[in-house]
């Protein structure tokens, strides 16, 4: 199991280096790489249909772009395009498919001096986010109720959605405080995440692959 | 020597303001138990915060001194603070950060930097004491009013916190589970913690405590003879009539369950029209799906007709305008930021204007005593002034059928019956019908016709 944070480090990596490549190969191999990857890891097949028809539209419109209104070497770089948007949105995959947020924060903060005001800011965060859903809901039948109506573009759903959300959060403030929680405190941790060497290597050894890789392709 | 004492404590809402409370110049004993009482609005709370350390920090203005063993808890870290002193806060839902009892409880472990070998250890041994160790991995917003206080109890356990200060934490807890909780606080207090508690209903405390303070005016008083206090909250008989003709809810294998959990067998009811119909029953067992089912929030099965029409075959937006739910949480009824400004938006959809004139609406804040708090900001009123409020603001509208949720949560004794009075003449005149869920049953079951009992999957009318 690769550590979280080693997953998010080397997609960003690679990422980053498909921006400024242009090779096709490299691309369509990371493709491919990922998709055996998530196979592999037996994610649910309907995130991964999902992975396919969501860069349809974009991969399309750069690729049509290009292709027919580009000039120079645009025939190449059209594809170029095609593949690296597939290739971003398939690397993402590779790491949110594969990985919980809580793992993320939690290795970040061990591992690489996240400060923890931000980790639990952020994991409160996500705690609160279904049940803003269900304040939106109950905010419009509140109106409803007292003979207004609100519809959903309505700004008073978003004023008193945000006052909620304020008063949330210096609920929770004042919650975590209670509990202990001070900001740049030293903390302990009953998890400890530790990233295991191997987990090191093998992201020097794809990292490598992947130059290697781009060093013999065949489409420059 | 005391453990904790005040000097001249006075705390305000910020600097400049007049003081909610002035003078406090407590000197409390370890191994105590305490009880504070006093009305809605008075500043428990505040007092409570203040003594937990939260003040100045979360808004708040304090002069004074505020002392555990003699050392102030200004000179205090965080981490050294929570272990002298914890808090239990007035709404279970919202002082947990975690999804789950046991991730919070890690959360607070890993906060005091305890060993990480010892934190498995405590944190279960906090479950097992309150009994809440088969909810561990459950998420916090699943459970119910008492199983959320007992998980925040056990955090209070977990910290190893010399005195305990919990804010009404019974205020959404059924009967039975605040007798539960009240014997573990005593169990606590006997093995040594120091106890501080405040509360409007003081049923259960006769034999438990060491001492009572009142917040009178703006000063907090030891109470000399707490037993004329309990004398006022003997349980009384009340009497309830079996249901009347003509009625609003037709209830037809009507039935519903949360998840795969079956909560109410189907079963057929009549609700009875113009009463007031009290629901009860424990924690968690569905009286507030109940009434998110009779305003069609939640699917259920079987029918509902209201005034003869199955209620699905009401357009919604006019339904809502014939039932409506008066929320648990009283904030989420609330749509502007002052309370004038919320009174303003119900009398432009009362159904009776003529009933709430300007010189009836002062006269009802008047007697809320809510006439000084006109601009307040809503978010910034104490926990009862906020469901008074609520509960005018749905009277003023003058809907047929109002759900009540819980409303007297937080309301001193006084408040309850002022509310009732208000609640009895609006109701009598707008020709409204009132479904209450309460566990808060002191000096109100006579204003009561019809009493449903919730329980074990079905509701029974008692009678008696």
């Amino acid at each position: 199991m690769m550590d979280a944070s080693i997953k998010i480090i080397l997609a960003l990596l690679i990422s980053l280096e498909i921006s400024f490549t242009t090779s096709i190969s490299l691309n369509i191999a990371l493709i491919v790489c990922a998709i055996i990857y998530l196979l592999c890891k037996r994610v649910n097949w309907k995130l991964m249909l999902y992975s396919i028809f969501l860069p349809i539209l974009p991969a399309f419109g750069s690729w049509s772009s290009l292709y027919f209104y580009g000039t120079g070497d645009h025939i190449h770089m059209s594809f170029v395009l095609l593949t690296r948007i597939f290739a971003y949105i398939w690397i993402g995959s590779c790491f949110t498919f594969t990985t919980d947020i809580d793992k993320l924060l939690k290795s970040l903060e061990q591992n690489f001096r996240l400060p923890s005001t931000f980790v639990y800011g952020v994991l409160a965060a996500f705690n609160f986010l279904p049940r803003i859903a269900q304040e939106v809901k109950i905010i419009r039948l509140a109106a409803r109720m007292r003979g207004e109506i609100l519809h959903f573009y309505s700004p008073q759903i978003f004023f008193k959605a945000i006052l909620t959300s304020l008063n949330w959060s210096n609920n929770l403030a004042q919650a975590m405080r209670s509990h202990g929680f001070a900001e740049g405190a030293t903390r302990t941790h009953y998890h400890v995440i530790k990233i295991p060497i191997w987990n090191w290597f093998v992201a020097l050894v794809i990292f490598i692959a992947v130059q290697i890789f781009l060093f013999m392709s065949p489409f420059h | 020597m005391a453990l904790l004492t005040t000097h001249n404590l006075s705390i305000a809402y910020q600097e400049d303001a007049t003081p909610i409370i002035t003078d406090v110049n407590l000197s409390i004993n370890a191994g105590t138990f305490n009880l504070l009482i006093g009305p809605s609005g008075s500043g428990k709370s505040t007092l409570l915060k203040a003594i937990a350390g939260l003040y100045p920090e979360f808004g708040g203005a304090i002069t004074g001194d505020i002392k555990f063993q003699g050392q102030s808890i200004a000179d205090l870290s965080i981490i050294e603070r929570v272990k002298k002193v914890a808090l239990l806060f007035q709404n279970p839902s919202e002082q947990f950060a975690m999804t789950t009892p046991f991730d919070e409880l890690v959360f607070t472990l890993e906060n005091l930097q305890t060993p990480p070998a010892d934190i498995e250890k405590r944190a279960l041994a906090a479950l097992e004491f309150v009994g809440i160790t088969q909810f561990k991995d459950q998420n916090i917003q699943t459970l119910s009013g008492g199983e959320a206080q007992k998980v925040a109890l056990a955090i209070c356990l977990a910290m190893e916190s010399d005195i305990i200060l919990l804010d009404e934490p019974f205020a959404s807890v059924d009967p039975e589970a605040r007798l539960d909780l009240l014997q573990k606080l005593q169990e606590l207090q006997q093995a040594g913690r120091t106890i501080i508690i405040s509360d409007h209903d003081l049923a259960g405390y006769a034999d438990i405590i060491s001492t009572m303070y009142t917040i009178d005016g703006q000063h907090v008083k030891i109470v000399n003879d707490p037993t004329s206090y309990f004398a006022k909250f003997v349980t009384e008989t009340a009497t309830y009539q079996p249901v009347s003709e003509p009625s609003v809810f037709e209830l037809e294998a009507f039935g519903f369950k949360t998840g795969e959990r079956t909560l109410l067998q189907p079963l057929s009811l009549a609700i009875a029209k113009d009463k007031f119909t009290l629901i009860t029953g424990p924690n968690g067992v569905g009286k507030s799906t109940f009434f998110t089912a009779l305003t069609r929030l939640k699917t259920y099965s079987g029918e509902v007709s209201y005034l003869g029409t199955d209620i699905q075959k009401i357009k919604l937006p006019k339904y809502v305008r014939e039932v409506a739910l008066v929320f648990q949480h009283a904030e989420q009824q609330y749509l502007k930021m002052t309370v004038m400004e919320e009174i303003n938006l119900s009398l432009k959809h009362a159904r009776f204007p003529e009933l709430w004139t300007a010189a009836k609406i002062d006269a009802t804040l008047t007697v809320l005593n809510m006439a000084t708090l006109k601009d307040h900001v809503i978010y910034q009123l104490s926990g009862g002034q906020k469901k008074k409020l609520q509960i005018l603001l749905m009277l003023i509208i003058g809907t047929p059928v109002l759900l009540f949720d819980e409303p007297l949560a937080g309301l001193d004794l006084a408040s309850v019956h002022v509310v009732f009075d208000l609640l009895t003449t609006a109701a009598h005149a707008q020709h409204q019908t009132i479904l209450m869920i309460s566990h808060q049953l002191n000096g109100v079951t006579q204003y009561f016709d019809h009493h449903l009992l919730f329980d074990n999957q079905t509701l029974t009318y008692e009678v008696h």
